[in-house]
């Protein structure tokens, strides 16, 4: 028995220290990026209003400090960063932590439910594609991912609320839960259930088919090395083969995506909550970046570097479990 | 699909009929091919098919398919031929997806080969740079360049391009750092060759099989990142793309769902070629995975 | 005044396109009690009218925070002010307030809550109001439920009236006194004296109020419980409507097209009864400093290759009509149609251009012009879109170039970087507060949806002057009509599309729609089906 947890820490922390530049220069940059766009949250907001006298305007842009150079809004920002203050959201009037708060867990669940159905489900399909290899299984399981990943999520969105939300009644239209029903206890669990089933089925059936291909491959080639055969040689069973031979080597290029694949989920739940109004970060995002709301925005993107370095570092440590013989760079 | 394998046994002429061999064994990426030839002479007849300016009026609005042979597939709320939109679409959409996989592709090699020729702290910076546009969520950061660029196609083409370069980033760093010991790189430096010609003529032609096959992938990502803007109002009207007749066909989705749903499959076919075209390069160029 | 009202309504229900189904709710029993939830399209995040002047706002806080005085189809309507008189000399405004009125905390209502809302908020942050009350010097309480107005020059009643049911919201003094106004934290968590109390704002999802028993209309109101659900995304608010989770969609909250195969679904009234206060003009708007289009005769030709019926029919389901310039027929006495028109006629306007000097190059086209549209999504995009498709059947390129909102504002009304535009621009019942500073010359530079496009008459400017003055309401509306001729012929603006708001509503719902600003109103005898 070997232990591998002093290098795997050693090398995690270095990942963690390693990030820490990383998330600055990504605040920098998409502080100034953000100010290269037009118009600024104030023409959003007047915008809003249906329009403003030119006092107003100028007192509103005065009172927000954009009326200061991009290099003293940046320092002013950066420098209040540093102690963990997010500032105030002009768009929404509240400290920026409040409104991060407020939409973190939603977003946790969808991505959490969406990415675990599709890595189970994915790897799954995956495997079985790859144990009949080139059969009429694995064709239709392979090219039934692809088209799920072909279909735009907002196509799938819009055909799932038709069926099951209008024709047949059975999912609620959208939202986090039935407002004004004031469930409690399992009835509420239930009811957030319920409202979830759409978006997630749209979220996850397009990295679906990211886990089913990766997981495909990967059990091909693991399939072929030396041990593996000795194993079946030996006879062992081919269920046995799988769950302890297989899947386990095979499983380590698909953990690696689950952590990559974090921030791009957020992305890709834009669209998806816009559609289902979900309250998540990813249209909080859209609608930062429409209104410039510049600290909402740039909070949004902390919390995911933030995230993504957590998501990294328990990979790093899972991908050791999995394969104790890594070396570790 | 992402393989990072890097042993390309080396190929027996011609070189051709090998690659059409290996590449025709996967049924499923035949028939990728036949959608993608299909998309590219969509693309070419658009002209013959309708030589008009596929935004002008051509009919009734909202005529059902099939009802009027001027307008076989029907028309949208203001009357434009879905037929033509979708040939000049199959156009618009080929157009962004091969710049814009160039464009990531561009990017992606320079900094990949770079930061994995040179290691050390040129490989440090560049891979915190690249860290940095993937913590990012691609989708946040293009509605971000949008917002700074506006919704014209070249920037909308360039900006897609710009979020999807971090993975053949990796890919081409990892195939550097593993080619740059070798023998006929060293011989190369011994004979005094410049690093820009090690890089582009030596070892780059190398590293391209698993950036040409992961090409198929961005291209695919492209079309549909397209179709999400102008889902959200943020395409280029200038241009019948079919994300547009998508976008503004979801308003007649209940009435006349053809206006959304033509391109719609038009968008999902695509995209599932593309799929398929790189399994079947996959197993073309790859061919050690392969074993059956 | 009340009279103009009435003929107001009168007129727009003699027009046709309206549904009468609050007249038929009258006969039947009133049920108490129930839940209505409303969809709204865009989040609303300040709640505060006194604070931010926004349809979007009083759809929500209209029900919570009530104005001195409303607007019902029979004319001004005493809300928290009961009576109105005006001194000879206009300086002064004397107003009555309602008696035995609590705010939701309990404390009463009287007329420092005016005057502190007058002087603080009203003058010095409520947008469009500030200009309103500019030469407001202050506000008497002779007594806890008299209030005088003090002006430095004269103010004409008819003005007054017209802005108070959107300008003249009071705050609660006693939770504003002494605060940062701006940040408050009553600006999202409204408390008012309506026959709803605010519950709970919860953004990105919904904002919930609940019935007021101690609202001083007695037995009011019959609903237990308001929801207004954001809804975003119009596929989905059209779905939310069937599914029968929304009871009511206002502003035209989901596409023309919902709205047009919903007019048919025997679940809901469908109509533009209720927006009598809120009808808005799609335009084309011309950049005056591009010479080919401070070209009269190119901007006549352009209207001329315009098919307004067409677009009416197809873009607007045939909920609108063609414009006749500043003012639209809601506009009541101050509305003429006696004003040039332009039919659609291309090969018309063909020859007009040629004529002016641009015959078709080289390149099949005229000249190249840049359009801005506005992002309102649907049918401004249509619109833009269809202005485009038109102009190149007369030989005119137009590249249209789509931003978000704080890009389209900036690049039309603070860079000026435009050849052409279009959008959507309110009336607000009357033109001396909305439409005028379309066509006035001398406004802030970068303030938006005012004239920033070059445009420069002096005799136009003097004539809206002039009417902005005029005391006597023939007069008034004399001089109206012929600035409305005047800008019809002369076309600084195209004010191509008259069009109303739309909603959708349950047929559960009753007593909907039946006052000229009804979504922004208080909902006090709003009752639903059980």
């Amino acid at each position: 028995m070997r232990f591998p947890f002093p290098p795997i820490l050693i090398y995690a922390l270095r990942r963690l220290l390693q990030a820490v530049p990383v998330v600055i220069l990504i605040m920098i940059g998409t502080f100034l990026l953000l100010k290269l766009a037009p118009g600024d949250t104030v023409d959003a907001l007047v915008g809003d209003m249906g329009g403003a006298d030119a006092d107003f305007i100028a007192r509103l842009r005065a009172e927000y400090g954009l009326d200061q150079p991009v290099w003293v809004q940046l320092w002013r920002y950066m420098t209040k960063l540093a102690t963990f203050d997010f500032g105030w959201s002009f768009v929404y009037e509240q400290p920026v932590s409040t409104v991060l708060m407020d939409r973190l867990g939603t977003t946790l669940l969808l991505m959490a439910t969406s990415l675990s159905i599709a890595f189970t489900v994915g790897t799954a399909l995956g495997a079985i594609a790859a144990r009949r290899a080139y059969s009429a299984t694995d064709n239709l399981i392979s090219v039934l991912g692809l088209v799920f990943y072909a279909t735009p999520s907002f196509f799938l969105s819009l055909m799932m609320m038709l069926l099951f939300s209008v024709k047949l009644g059975w999912l609620p239209v959208g939202g986090i839960k039935t407002i004004a029903g004031f469930y409690t206890g399992w009835d509420h669990v239930i009811d957030v259930a319920k409202h979830l089933i759409m978006p997630t089925a749209a979220l996850s059936l397009i990295y679906l088919s990211f886990y089913l291909r990766l997981m495909r491959a990967s059990v091909l080639e693991v399939a072929d090395l030396d041990y593996v055969r000795t194993a079946r040689a030996k006879g062992a069973g081919e269920m046995r083969l799988m769950i302890h031979h297989i899947m386990r080597n095979a499983l380590l290029p698909v953990v690696t995506l689950l952590g990559l694949q974090f921030s791009t989920v957020l992305g890709g739940s834009v669209v998806v909550e816009t559609i289902f109004t979900l309250p998540g970060l990813g249209q909080l995002a859209y609608q930062a970046v429409v209104q410039r709301d510049m600290n909402t925005l740039m909070g949004i993107i902390f919390l995911c570097a933030l995230i993504v370095v957590v998501v990294n570092f328990l990979t790093d440590l899972l991908y050791a479990r999995l394969d104790s013989r890594i070396e570790l760079a | 699909m992402t393989s990072l394998d890097t042993d390309l046994s080396p190929a027996e002429p011609p070189r051709l009929v090998v690659f059409w061999r290996r590449y025709r064994r996967n049924r499923a990426a035949l028939l990728g091919l036949a959608i993608f030839v299909l998309v590219v002479l969509m693309a070419l007849t658009a002209g013959i098919v309708d030589p008009d300016d596929p935004l002008r009026r051509a009919g009734v609005p909202l005529t059902p398919p099939f009802t009027d042979w001027s307008t076989p597939l029907g028309t949208d709320q203001l009357g434009r031929d879905v037929l033509s939109g979708v040939f000049y679409g199959a156009r618009i959409s080929l157009l962004i997806g091969v710049v814009a996989t160039l464009v990531a592709i561009a990017i992606g090699v320079v900094i990949g080969a770079l930061a994995g020729y040179f290691g050390g702290w040129v490989d440090d910076v560049l891979m915190r740079v690249t860290e940095a546009f993937q913590t990012i969520p691609n989708f946040v950061l293009l509605l971000t360049l949008v917002a700074i660029l506006g919704s014209k196609i070249e920037w909308i083409t360039l900006a897609i391009g710009i979020v999807s370069w971090t993975a053949p980033a990796r890919m081409v760093r990892a195939e550097f750092m593993s080619l740059r010991g070798r023998e006929f790189v060293d011989a190369a430096r011994n004979l005094g060759v410049s690093n820009t010609a090690i890089i582009f003529k030596e070892i780059l032609p190398n590293a391209l099989p698993p950036i040409v096959v992961y090409a198929s992938v961005i291209m695919a990502l492209s079309i549909l990142l397209e179709s999400a803007l102008a889902f959200l109002a943020l395409g280029d009207p200038n241009y019948a793309s079919w994300g547009n007749m998508i976008g503004q066909g979801r308003a007649v989705l209940r009435s006349a769902p053809y206006c959304a749903v033509i391109p719609g499959i038009a968008i999902v076919l695509t995209v599932l070629s593309f799929s398929l075209l790189g399994e079947g390069l996959n197993d073309a160029l790859n061919p050690r995975q392969k074993k059956q | 005044m009340t009279s103009y009202f009435r003929s107001l309504g009168l007129a727009l229900a003699a027009a046709g396109a309206l549904t009468t189904a609050s007249a038929v709710a009258q006969a039947e029993e009133v049920q108490k009690g129930g839940t209505v939830v409303v969809q709204m399209k865009g989040e609303q995040r300040i709640l505060n009218p006194g604070l931010r002047a926004s349809t979007g706002v009083y759809y929500i806080t209209g029900k919570i925070m009530e104005p001195l005085i409303d607007k019902s189809y029979e004319g001004y309507e005493p809300v928290l002010a009961t009576d109105w008189s005006s001194s000879d000399d206009g300086l002064h405004i004397t107003l009555k307030l309602r008696e035995g009125v609590n705010w939701h905390d309990g404390k009463p209502f009287t007329c420092d809550d005016v005057a502190f809302s007058a002087m603080e908020l009203w003058k010095k942050l409520l947008n469009y109001s500030s200009a309103l009350q500019a030469n407001l010097e202050s506000v008497d309480c002779p007594d806890p439920h008299t209030a005088v107005f003090n002006y430095s020059k004269p103010m004409p009643m008819d003005l007054f009236l017209a802005a108070m049911p959107d300008l003249g919201h009071p705050v609660p003094k006693h939770l504003y006194e002494g605060t940062d106004i701006l940040k408050n934290k009553y600006n999202t968590a409204p408390v008012g004296t309506g026959p709803f109390k605010f519950v709970e704002y919860q953004r990105g999802q919904y904002v919930m109020a609940v019935k007021n028993d101690d609202y001083w209309r007695e037995g009011y109101p019959y609903l237990d419980r308001i929801v207004w659900r954001f809804i975003n995304d119009k596929s989905a608010a059209a779905a939310a409507l069937e599914s029968g989770e929304v009871q009511e969609s206002g502003f035209i909250g989901i596409s023309m097209a919902d709205i047009e195969r919903l007019s048919k679904d025997d679940r809901f009234d469908v109509g533009t009864m209720g927006y009598e206060n809120n009808v808005a003009h799609s335009t084309v708007e011309f950049n005056h400093r591009n010479p080919i289009l401070a070209d009269l005769k190119v901007r006549q030709a352009m209207y001329h290759g315009l098919d307004i019926d067409y677009a009416i029919k197809t873009i607007m389901r045939g909920y609108a009509k063609p414009g006749r310039g500043p003012i639209p027929t809601a506009g009541g006495a101050n509305y003429t149609d006696q004003v040039p028109t332009y039919a659609y006629d291309p090969e018309l306007a063909k020859k007009m251009l040629d004529e002016a000097g641009y015959p078709v190059k080289d390149d099949g086209y005229r000249f190249h012009l840049r359009h801005r549209p506005a992002p309102w999504g649907e049918y401004t995009q249509l619109w833009a879109e269809y202005y485009a498709q038109a102009m190149k059947e007369i030989g005119i390129d137009v590249e249209i170039l789509t931003n978000d909102a704080p890009g389209f504002l900036k690049g039309v009304y603070r860079d000026h970087d435009f050849d052409t535009a279009n959008g959507w621009h309110q009336f607000r019942s009357d033109p001396a507060v909305s439409t005028m500073v379309w066509l006035r010359s001398g406004q802030p530079e970068g303030t938006p949806w005012t004239n920033q496009f070059g445009w420069k008459d002096a005799e136009i400017d003097q004539m809206i002057d002039d009417a902005a003055s005029e005391l006597d309401p023939a007069k008034r509306a004399e001089m109206y009509h012929t600035i409305q001729a005047k800008a019809m012929e002369e076309l600084p603006v195209i004010f191509a599309i008259e069009h109303p708001f739309i909603s959708v509503t349950s047929k559960k719902l009753h007593n909907h729609h039946n006052t000229p600003r009804w979504n922004s109103s208080s909902w006090y005898d709003l009752w639903i089906e059980q």
